[in-house]
């Protein structure tokens, strides 16, 4: 089958897309649209990079996680764990503009400053035709190379722009060896399969993928509808208790929210960005909410992490919270847990509603077979 | 040679030039037409001589107003012509019946050219049965010669019935080749005034003259030179011919070699046949064969006169033993000839010029679609189009109309058609359309046309989608050319037939005169007019997009050509990532494949220097220079 029937009719039509954008960007077939992911002009290859890039095409996740991560540090709910924090940027101006404690924000700064990455591939809200860039519509990828310019894609639409098509086409530029890329759990999965080179002869040069800071993501909205909340600047969804969203100061009722929910956030997995160097979500301690508004905390899984977050210990980057005692911090440990094995189920059920088997996670069923009802 | 007095002089001509000399001969004082192929380049040629012989030729916006024109000349009694292809007929169909129940002074011809097999049209429909509609006498020429002979006869006809003459033609016809000898030019003849009294009116009172005209019509035909007969005076094979039915007949009857059993009666007097000379040849025959062009127009009518006049006779011809439809050739008739007078046949039979046709036997002519030109901005606006629509989740639906766009639904315009049916039917058909959507309809209407189909009959069309407040996108593909029929003057075009300067009508006035909001851009700007259609398919109500850029044979013939060339270093190929995008998926023919470097290439002769490739190569590969060596344009990345 073409390549791109195969990614049409195994991924598109079956609401799977998550419309990252791993399949663009390298060629002029894929492209994206208003949070949609389409073929414009049918290409006549069978073996194409897009469908190997896919985060939502069936592939064996161990074996991935296995070729990039060491074993001894993968919990089964949360993936490779070396270490988890509290943190928050330490640069109130930093603060102001993020959904929670602005750690992704002040650790790409870091790494664009000292080295550790030479440009990062960023989603800047409301950045397609607003030159501003700011508020939450029509958010898109952008490649940085200027530490200042990190701050300005700080916070979330809460839309998933088709940022990958951003790295791609840094990649298939090689000007940059050592890029950063900052996403949604669907966008580091398909860096870790970008890099775990599927297509010998044709890599887009997936080497220069330098480090992967992971986003934690319940589920993202849909472009169409977006609009009827009007712009702003800051959005949050609040814990589930709340059911609502803010936007600035307006407050809506989840009810209004969850319809436009992006379907395939329902057939998602993974809610803490297992595939990456660091991850990053809103605290939610076992203190509550209110205790933790305005800090993050930070999974590393990687010893490349690890050097970045000592680092901006020692310049004083982030500033980090403790959990309290021991038990408190296996407490948080729980509830993270807890949640994140909560989006595999549902993922599961999903699927299994959708299908005969898992689908794109057939090939892991080992490590699912535990929610399977 | 068309224009030239030597009577008796034989000079080998186009059948279209053949009508040309025929009109001069019959001293016409007036022609018009609207441009359809085969008979495009009849008036052309008319409007080149029309000043020096002494008479007016026009290209009119539509086949009606061509007629129409035609009957307001007659009035002064003066001869007119006009010609038009066989949808351009069915677009004077009421012009013609109603024309036909008033008559007509001076002598009027309408010559409709057929295009058995759709060369060069949508359909092979059949002129001829509208003269029967129309109560009208139709002829139609077998040979180039008789074709100029009968354009006098039939403008002296016209006069003699008032009444005006149909004139069928195919393509063979018009393009084929063939000696005529020539005629007399004659003096013109002087108008004659329109008295107070005088009246050319169409009413129903005067169907009876109407019936009257086609009797005298008929007993002029029983007589006519234009029918004749070759062979045996008895035979009991008898094979009646139209058109270029005869010649294909006599050639075929002497490669079998049979001409001595069979006789041949040729008819050039289609309607109202010639009945008591068909009789007299069917009562002589035990069997016939009808070979015509398309429908079995002259087998029905000769069936009826046998059963009318109880003569026992078997008639077989487009209902049997030749193919139903599509145009007749060597092959086909041969092989009905052969079955008709019993002579084995061990060939196997052969489409009407389809695959396994002999003729093309030996001749390695390679499968071509239909395709726009090298650098056609129709290419582009279909691209544009179709990425526009496919931004979209639900796929708008495009309601195409009659032009060299109508190719669109082939590969050079990416599959872009969902509907096609005659002029002036895309924008009237996404009207009704479009309506649905206010009743839970919901894609995205987009109807198209050219710059010429606009003036033809889109107007009206335009007017009802306001007045009904249409919710469509209408795009008006305007390349400043009838390109399709070859680059006859048009209303917006500034010139007429005989080459005067005349005001050009800007469409984007006339639909704004009308309330229309209207946008312009450039089919060559892809990724803004991308932008701009996406918008206006999102913006409610009826939206006017005039795509502006000349069509690239006549720019070609004022620009000066840009090169363009292929960085092999940078061409992808078809490695993933492009996929041959320029050759495969633009399909412009300069852009082409090159077998031996594995690569794209530019076809040197075919391009144009668009450079709209190098905006669109995924490699940024394609190279423009300016014809002084700069380079002109980056090309895109994608």
């Amino acid at each position: 089958m073409l390549s791109i029937l195969e990614l049409e009719r195994k991924v598109v039509k079956t609401d799977l897309c998550t419309n990252c954008g791993a399949c663009q960007g390298m060629c002029p077939y894929w492209r994206s649209y208003e949070g949609r992911t389409f073929v414009d002009y049918e290409c006549d290859r069978k073996e194409g990079r897009c469908k190997y890039f896919c985060p939502r095409m069936p592939a064996d996740l161990d074996a991935l996680m296995g070729k990039f991560f060491n074993a001894a540090d993968v919990i089964p709910q949360l993936g490779p764990v070396k270490e988890l924090y509290l943190t928050r940027a330490a640069d109130p101006e930093i603060r102001a503009n993020a959904q929670h404690g602005g750690t992704v924000t002040a650790l790409v700064e870091l790494a664009l400053a000292e080295g550790f990455i030479d440009a990062a591939v960023l989603s800047k809200a409301g950045a397609a035709g607003e030159a501003d860039g700011s508020g939450t519509l029509d958010p898109a990828g952008c490649l940085v190379t200027d530490p200042a310019e990190v701050r300005k894609c700080g916070g979330s639409s809460f839309q998933i722009p088709p940022t990958m098509a951003v790295l791609n086409e840094a990649l298939k530029d090689d000007v940059y060896k050592n890029i950063g890329v900052v996403g949604t759990p669907c966008k580091t999965l398909a860096a870790y399969k970008m890099m775990a080179k599927p297509f010998e002869d044709n890599e887009n040069n997936a080497d220069n993928i330098g480090m992967v800071f992971g986003l934690f993501c319940g589920w993202g909205l849909d472009w169409k509808g977006m609009e009827a909340f009007g712009d702003g600047a800051h959005v949050d969804i609040l814990p589930s208790k709340y059911h609502r969203m803010d936007l600035d100061d307006k407050q809506i009722d989840l009810d209004e929210v969850l319809p436009l929910v992006r379907k395939n956030c329902n057939y998602c997995y993974d809610m803490t960005a297992e595939f990456a160097d660091l991850s990053v979500g809103g605290a939610r301690s076992s203190e509550g909410w209110d205790v933790d508004k305005g800090w993050n905390q930070l999974i590393v899984r990687s010893e490349k992490g690890q050097k970045l977050v000592e680092l901006a210990r020692e310049k004083g980057v982030l500033e980090f919270r403790s959990f309290g005692d021991a038990d408190a911090k296996a407490a948080a440990f729980d509830k993270l847990k807890k949640a994140a094995a909560s989006k595999k189920a549902k993922a599961v059920e999903a699927l299994l509603e959708q299908g005969s088997d898992l689908g794109y996670l057939e090939p892991s069923r080992k490590a699912f077979e535990e929610y399977i009802k | 040679m068309t224009t030239k007095n030597e009577p008796g002089k034989t000079y080998l001509m186009q059948g279209n030039e053949a009508i040309v000399r025929g009109a001069l001969e019959g001293g016409i004082h007036f022609a018009s037409s609207y441009p359809g192929s085969p008979s495009s380049q009849v008036l052309g040629m008319l409007g080149h001589i029309a000043e020096k012989m002494g008479f007016r030729a026009e290209w009119s916006t539509n086949e009606t107003t061509a007629l129409q024109s035609c009957m307001g000349a007659s009035f002064a009694n003066a001869r007119s012509i006009c010609i038009v292809k066989q949808n351009g007929l069915l677009v004077q169909s009421d012009t013609i019946h109603c024309g036909a129940l008033g008559g007509i002074k001076g002598g009027l011809v309408i010559v409709s050219s057929d295009d058995p097999d759709s060369h060069s049209s949508t359909n092979e429909f059949d002129s001829r049965h509208l003269a029967i509609s129309a109560n009208i006498p139709l002829l139609e020429p077998a040979t180039v010669q008789e074709t100029k002979d009968m354009i006098p006869y039939a403008l002296e006809l016209s006069e003699e019935l008032e009444q005006m003459i149909l004139v069928r033609v195919t393509t063979r016809i018009c393009h084929g080749r063939g000696g005529v000898k020539l005629g007399e030019l004659p003096e013109k003849r002087p108008f004659t005034p329109i008295g107070e009294w005088d009246r050319m009116v169409g009413i129903n009172w005067l169907h009876s003259f109407l019936l009257e005209k086609l009797e005298r019509a008929r007993g002029a035909f029983e007589v006519s030179e234009f029918n004749h007969y070759n062979g045996q005076e008895d035979a009991k094979k008898l094979i009646i011919t139209g058109g270029t039915g005869m010649k294909y007949t006599l050639d075929a009857l002497e490669d079998i070699g049979i001409q001595d059993e069979v006789g041949v009666l040729s008819l050039g007097t289609l309607w109202p046949l010639p009945e008591k000379l068909i009789c007299e040849y069917l009562r002589k025959a035990e069997k016939v064969l009808v070979v015509e062009e398309v429908d079995p127009f002259l087998e029905e009518h000769i069936a009826a006169i046998a059963g009318k006049y109880q003569i026992p006779v078997e008639i077989c011809g487009r209902a049997d033993i030749l193919p139903k439809i599509g145009e007749l050739n060597p092959e086909v008739v041969t092989k009905a000839l052969k079955e008709f007078a019993g002579v084995a046949d061990d060939a196997k039979a052969p489409a009407c010029g389809g695959e396994g046709c002999p003729a093309a036997e030996g001749l390695a002519i390679p499968e071509r679609e239909l395709t726009f030109c090298a650098g056609c901005p129709h290419r582009a606006s279909f691209f544009i189009l179709k990425q526009a629509l496919r931004r979209e989740g639900n796929h708008g639906v495009v309601m195409g109309d009659i032009g060299c766009y109508t190719m669109a639904g082939q590969r050079a315009g990416q599959y872009g058609y969902h509907f096609m049916s005659c002029m002036g039917s895309g924008i009237s058909a996404a009207e009704g359309l479009g309506q649905l959507t206010n009743y839970g309809f919901d894609q995205p209407v987009v109807s198209l046309c050219g710059d010429s189909t606009f003036f033809h009959t889109v107007v009206p069309g335009l007017i009802n989608a306001k007045m009904n407040n249409a919710n469509i996108l209408h795009i008006v593909l305007d390349n400043s050319a009838t390109a399709m029929t070859g680059f006859q003057p048009h209303p917006g075009t500034g010139e007429t037939a005989m080459g005067y300067e005349t005001e050009k009508i800007s469409i984007q006035a006339l639909c704004e005169s009308l309330g229309c909001r209207v946008w312009t851009a450039d089919p060559f700007d892809v990724e803004e007019t991308t932008q701009l259609i996406t918008d206006l398919i999102r913006t409610k109500g009826l939206k006017v997009l005039i795509l502006l850029q000349p069509c690239a044979t006549l720019a070609a013939k004022t620009r000066e050509k840009k090169k363009v060339w292929v960085d092999t270093d940078k061409c992808r190929g078809d490695n993933c990532g492009c996929d041959r995008y320029c050759s495969r998926v633009w399909g412009c023919p300069g852009n082409v494949w090159d077998f031996e470097k594995d690569c794209a290439a530019i076809d040197e002769v075919v391009c144009v220097g668009c450079g709209v490739c190098a905006k669109i190569c995924p490699a940024g590969a394609i190279q423009v220079e300016e014809p002084d060596g700069a380079k002109a344009e980056k090309g895109g990345e994608a």
